[in-house]
């Protein structure tokens, strides 16, 4: 039967619709497929922006600092802080450190940039207040450890002592960073140099650069050939992991979509199943009529891939509804929805369902006329 | 007249079971013929080798003069879609098409639709007013002439019929019966398979099967054609 003919289409949509409880059975097992590989595909195709974002949240990915026997300076500093690619540069900040002498013991004072601190240590977690200004010079942050051994809480006052010199400071956060600058007294890098006697001196920096094409081990390279008097390396614990974190999470969508996706063929496939056993006397007729083994062929793929089409169609809108739900629950972000979703989204749809229709139509095929109208 | 169909010891096995054995027989056109038996005589077997659903064993099919003993399903499928006309048992129509669409299925799986000559043919068998009907629509009867406006929509060589009132009341069987002898008179070739002795009777010819074997053939009925 041509496919042309809107016969052959008046057959079609009315098996579909007779056999509509069935039917929907296969929508929905294709819907779902779709809903997954429409969502999992977005997020695939925007993870890497997304989770490099997330990844950065821990901080710096680039050391820069003196090598033995040579010191970091301010101007060395800023020299390669304005060497960096501008596009790549997200956050920067020197860090000074250093004993200093409080009135009840002597503790580790660090001074840094502190209005960095939000991107280059994200994951400090703070009770009170930010310093987040380089100006401040009466209020500090305590780390953890250091504001319970000495009993103090935010709003409590500390005072440095230098021989005759005072300098009162009022505690306005406690952080807690899970590293040594819980045990360290924080200040401003101003503050912390010229209490320190360490005028324009840094002890290391920090950068937090875009890493989303591994551009950071590139660019290191690059400022340590330029600053030779500087250490410059990658700080791999986070710039390394970031690519095999991010291939594990693809790999692990990729295995949740080939799952759903062979579930859905199996469903699809035993629906189908069962279809041509109820509609072996249609097709036996058929064939006994003179219908090709095409034409019964056309007649089964018509049927299954335009619930194939709906299905990817319906997926489409809810795998987007299901991206979005991903992004803001993972990614505290929308995601995008890229144009390569649209074909991928159909096209697996299609290849699922045509798969699916192998068996059956093979059992549609091999029905005998004479046997099944006789209803043997 | 022409022979359409002739078979020379024409045999069917299921395994070890011999369903026909060494039939010789010969139809000439527009004869009308009963093919009658009891259960398991063999005659549905032979109705499916001479309207090409099953292939033959040994021995040679001549239809229409070509021989069809050896077709592939392919040829076998084309032959009886452009030459043989089908009346099931069963009706066997599509549940989801109305009567019309029912009728031109069957043109369209031959060549090409034409519904004012499916619209003729059901108004042939006088269902000019139930066309649009769906086959839960129409009583068996009713079903049955369906069947056999299908059956005649591409002016086939030869009409087989299967039982074509076993389905049916005494009144609609009568009708059906009406509708045959008609077509009869018309000049269509008509091979039938009964076992009621009545519809038998009102053929040009009734060929008794039994346990696979031709035992005997009669005239039962001044023939139509001379």
């Amino acid at each position: 039967m041509a496919a042309s003919h809107p016969l052959f289409w008046r057959l079609v949509s009315r098996a579909l619709w007779t056999r509509r409880s069935r039917m929907l059975v296969m929508f929905l097992a294709l819907w779902v497929g779709a809903v997954i590989i429409c969502a999992l595909g977005a997020i695939y195709l925007d993870i890497d922006a997304k989770m490099s974002r997330e990844l950065r949240t821990f901080g710096a990915n680039l050391y820069v600092g003196p090598q033995a026997g040579r010191v970091l300076d301010e101007p060395s500093w800023q020299a390669l802080d304005q060497a960096l690619p501008p596009a790549s540069r997200l956050a920067a900040g020197g860090f000074v450190y250093g004993m200093a002498r409080l009135q009840q013991e002597s503790v580790m004072l660090m001074g840094a940039n502190l209005e960095s601190m939000a991107d280059l240590a994200p994951y400090w977690q703070i009770q009170g207040e930010r310093l987040a200004v380089s100006f401040d010079e009466r209020h500090a942050m305590l780390g953890k450890k250091l504001a319970q051994r000495l009993e103090l809480k935010p709003g409590d006052t500390v005072t440095l002592v230098k021989g005759s010199q005072r300098q009162d400071l009022v505690i306005k956060g406690i952080v807690e960073s899970g590293d040594s600058t819980d045990y360290y007294l924080i200040v401003n890098l101003a503050l912390a140099q010229r209490w320190l006697d360490s005028p324009h001196r840094l002890s290391h920096g920090l950068l937090s650069l875009d890493n989303q094409q591994g551009q950071v081990e590139s660019i290191a390279a690059r400022l340590q050939q330029q600053f030779p008097a500087l250490e410059v390396r990658p700080i791999r614990k986070v710039s390394a992991n970031e690519g095999a974190v991010l291939f594990k999470i693809q790999g692990l969508m990729g295995l949740i979509c080939v799952v759903i996706l062979l579930l859905s063929t199996l469903c699809v496939n035993t629906t189908l199943m069962a279809l041509i056993g109820e509609r072996a006397r249609e097709f036996a007729l058929q064939k006994a009529l003179g219908a090709s083994r095409q034409a019964i062929l056309r007649q089964i793929l018509a049927e299954t891939l335009l619930v194939a089409a709906v299905a990817a169609l319906a997926g489409l809108l809810g795998g987007a509804l299901l991206a979005q739900l991903l992004g803001q629950t993972v990614f505290s972000s929308s995601i995008g929805l890229r144009w390569p979703v649209l074909p991928l989204t159909l096209g697996i749809s299609l290849l699922v369902a045509a798969l699916a229709t192998v068996m059956p139509v093979r059992r549609a095929l091999a029905l005998e006329p004479a046997r099944v109208l006789k209803g043997e | 007249m022409s022979l359409v169909i002739e078979t020379r010891q024409l045999s069917k096995h299921f395994g070890k079971v011999t369903a026909l054995d060494g039939i010789n027989l010969q139809i000439r056109q527009g004869e009308f013929v009963a093919i009658m038996g009891a259960s398991g005589s063999g005659k549905s077997t032979l109705m499916n080798l001479l309207t090409c659903m099953d292939t033959l064993s040994d021995g040679q099919l001549l239809l229409g003069g070509v021989d069809a003993s050896s077709f592939d399903e392919d040829q076998r499928r084309r032959f009886r879609a452009d030459r043989m006309g089908l009346v099931f048992q069963q009706f066997h129509l599509i549940p989801y098409l109305s009567a019309l669409e029912n009728v031109m299925l069957a043109q369209h799986y031959h060549s090409v639709v034409d519904e004012a000559a499916a619209r003729a043919v059901l108004a042939q068998v006088g269902l000019e007013h139930r066309m649009d009907h769906l086959p839960r629509q129409l009583s068996g009867g009713e079903q049955q002439r369906v069947c056999i406006a299908r059956a005649l929509v591409n002016a086939p060589e030869i009409l087989f019929a299967d039982e074509p009132t076993g389905n049916l009341d005494e009144q609609n069987e009568q009708l059906v019966l009406g509708l045959l002898q008609q077509l009869h008179r018309a000049g269509h070739t008509i091979v039938m398979v009964t076992h009621n002795p009545e519809l038998g009777a009102m053929a040009d010819r009734v060929i008794r099967l039994q346990h696979g074997h031709l035992v005997q053939e009669e005239v039962a009925y001044a023939p139509v054609v001379a």
